[in-house]
């Protein structure tokens, strides 16, 4: 039972990074991403590339999935800076779609559809150790990160062209730097929630990876709250918690259980935008004037 | 041989693609709605003519069938979800993700009552012959070209000679005048949701006499939809029905060159390549939102 919610709990702060990193993009930069799931791959494969052929450390892991998601961010950033809206929606499910693809035929660094198995175990300073309070400190790092920006210059400058990009660049701020950087941060911290789902399932395949992942994500960014600090923590609690939740319900068969899940997080998702659009948290921080 | 083969099933594919994505565009255009779940449209016009079909219910029947599913899902999709969010506030974000949900939630139902995997209709329609060496056609090839074509151009006369379809290009144009005219844009818009999803199920229809449906078709038949309004140039039904027939050959001629599994990638590389170099499209015109 311990080591069962161990394991959920390691999941849900890797969810949570992932969560807060798409949300930093989504809520304060207003770019609207559906491919964060393609970044999360990227690191994970990065990360478990790193642990089988060189060393299974962790922190290199996480420091080499940074760079490659990182710095693949480009692909995106650069139709964000292009469109806008609609259009860049689309662009970012044109890269899921064509990196699904590549992730399930380049064996050489991704294993094909079989995936990366026998992962080693992740060490810190030549200690073994399990992926949990990894986990929990850099979900830490970057809620704490994404409180700062928030606050400060970086942070206003991308809600100012969220809200409004030309009033932004007429006043001098730089749009082009504050989209690919916000996107840098984002992707990079996807590429670190990546290294440490590798390490801690030591097996990783394209199905993790796939659009309904990213749309996973995206979900429980906006049940908990675009544009909150907390909100896409909590919308992760709740999203993986129902299916634990969903296996003790009895006349659900076991079979059934992941469509009634996805039925669930399909309608909250309609529902809260009919009725309640700044999500979960947002009402109770902003009221309605976040609307 | 083998590109003319494939470049004819690529067309046969491509007519399809158009017709769905003609629809998606009239909507997107008239309503400046991002109607995501317009793939779910195709998918419940597919599976109600398979129940029918399967019901040893006669074709027609199926396609009228087909086709009412089709109209109210879009209806119901304006009435109980577009127009509730466009009340309070009408970013294009709040619209996609309620679509989005919908459309999860559909392809979840239709998955636990008609069960998962492929499911296809059987007809001699598909059977293929051979027409010249080694290249192999079957009648429905022929039925959906010709089915493209009517409806293309009954749909431009529609838009071109009566009232409505005149106030629904008004409507893309220029609402506020519209409603200066006294013309209601809530009954437009209801129309153009009618109309273009109506649209989808001749090719859900033979979609399923083809290469089957799956719960989770929509989605794919969504992306190339959106992917051909955008190639196309938005506002113009023209221009995504030429890039749906331009995606589906591109789709199919490429397995020359590359396996199956890249076929949907090249898609979405044709269309992620119009997004950075050309994103107003064939057609469109650059703007500003």
């Amino acid at each position: 039972m311990i080591a069962y919610a161990a394991n959920l709990a390691t999941i849900v702060a890797i969810f949570g990074i992932l969560a807060a990193t798409l949300n930093f993009v989504v809520g304060f930069a207003g770019i609207f991403s559906v491919a964060h799931a393609v970044f999360f791959g990227l690191g994970a494969y990065a990360g478990a590339q790193v642990a089988l052929h060189i060393v299974p450390d962790a922190l290199l892991a996480c420091v080499v999935a940074a760079v490659v998601a990182g710095g693949l961010s480009l692909c995106l950033a650069l139709p964000a800076l292009r469109v806008r809206g609609e259009y860049f929606v689309a662009a970012s499910l044109g890269l899921q779609m064509m990196a699904t693809t590549l992730f399930s035929e380049a064996k050489a660094f991704t294993g094909g559809i079989g995936g990366l198995v026998a992962i080693p175990r992740p060490t810190l300073f030549g200690m073994e150790v399990s992926v949990l309070p990894l986990a929990l400190v850099a979900l830490a790092l970057i809620l704490f990160a994404t409180a700062l920006l928030q606050r400060g210059a970086f942070g206003r400058t991308l809600q100012a062209l969220r809200d409004a990009e030309s009033a932004a660049e007429a006043l001098g701020k730089n749009v082009a730097a504050a989209k690919t950087l916000a996107m840098l941060f984002a992707c990079a911290g996807a590429g670190i929630a990546g290294a440490l789902f590798a390490l801690h399932l030591s097996f990783v395949n394209v199905e993790s990876f796939t659009m309904d992942q990213s749309v996973l994500v995206m979900a429980m960014v906006i049940i908990g709250g675009t544009g909150t600090l907390w909100g896409p923590v909590i919308g992760a609690i709740i999203l993986l918690s129902l299916p634990a939740g969903l296996a003790f319900v009895p006349f659900i068969p076991a079979t059934e259980v992941g469509a009634v899940q996805q039925i669930i997080y399909g309608l909250a998702m309609t529902l809260l935008m009919i009725f309640r659009p700044a999500g979960l948290v947002g009402d109770l921080s902003k009221g309605r004037a976040t609307a | 041989m083998l590109f003319l083969q494939l470049l004819l099933q690529g067309i046969q594919t491509g007519a399809l693609y158009a017709l769905t994505a003609a629809g998606f565009a009239l909507i997107f255009g008239a309503t400046r709605i991002f109607h995501f779940a317009h793939g779910t449209s195709f998918t419940l016009a597919g599976y109600a003519f398979l129940f029918c079909w399967n019901g040893g219910l006669p074709g027609w029947i199926g396609t009228l069938a087909g086709i009412a599913v089709a109209m109210l899902f879009g209806l119901a999709m304006e009435r109980l979800v577009y127009r509730p969010i466009q009340r309070h506030e009408g970013s294009f974000f709040t619209v996609f993700v309620a679509a989005f949900g919908v459309a999860v939630v559909v392809q979840n139902l239709v998955g636990m009552v008609a069960g998962r995997g492929f499911a296809s209709v059987d007809t001699r329609l598909s059977l293929a012959t051979e027409v010249l060496p080694d290249v192999f056609l079957a009648p429905i090839f022929w039925i959906a070209i010709a089915v493209a074509v009517v409806l293309f151009a009954a749909l431009s006369a529609f838009l071109t000679r009566t009232h409505a379809g005149v106030a629904l290009r008004a409507l893309a144009q220029n609402p506020d005048l519209l409603r200066a005219y006294g013309l209601s844009s809530n009954r437009l818009s209801m129309l153009a949701f009618a109309v273009g999803s109506a649209m989808a199920a001749p090719a859900a229809i033979l979609t399923a006499m083809t290469t089957g449906l799956n719960e989770a078709i929509g989605h794919h038949v969504m992306l190339i939809s959106m992917a051909a309004t955008i190639v196309g140039g938005v506002g113009s039904l023209r221009g995504a029905a030429l890039a749906g027939l331009m995606l589906g050959v591109a789709e199919s001629v490429a397995l020359q060159f590359v396996d199956t599994q890249w076929a949907e990638a090249v898609s979405f590389l044709v269309l992620f390549a119009f997004i950075i170099f050309r994103p107003s499209g064939f057609f469109g015109v650059a703007q500003t939102r």
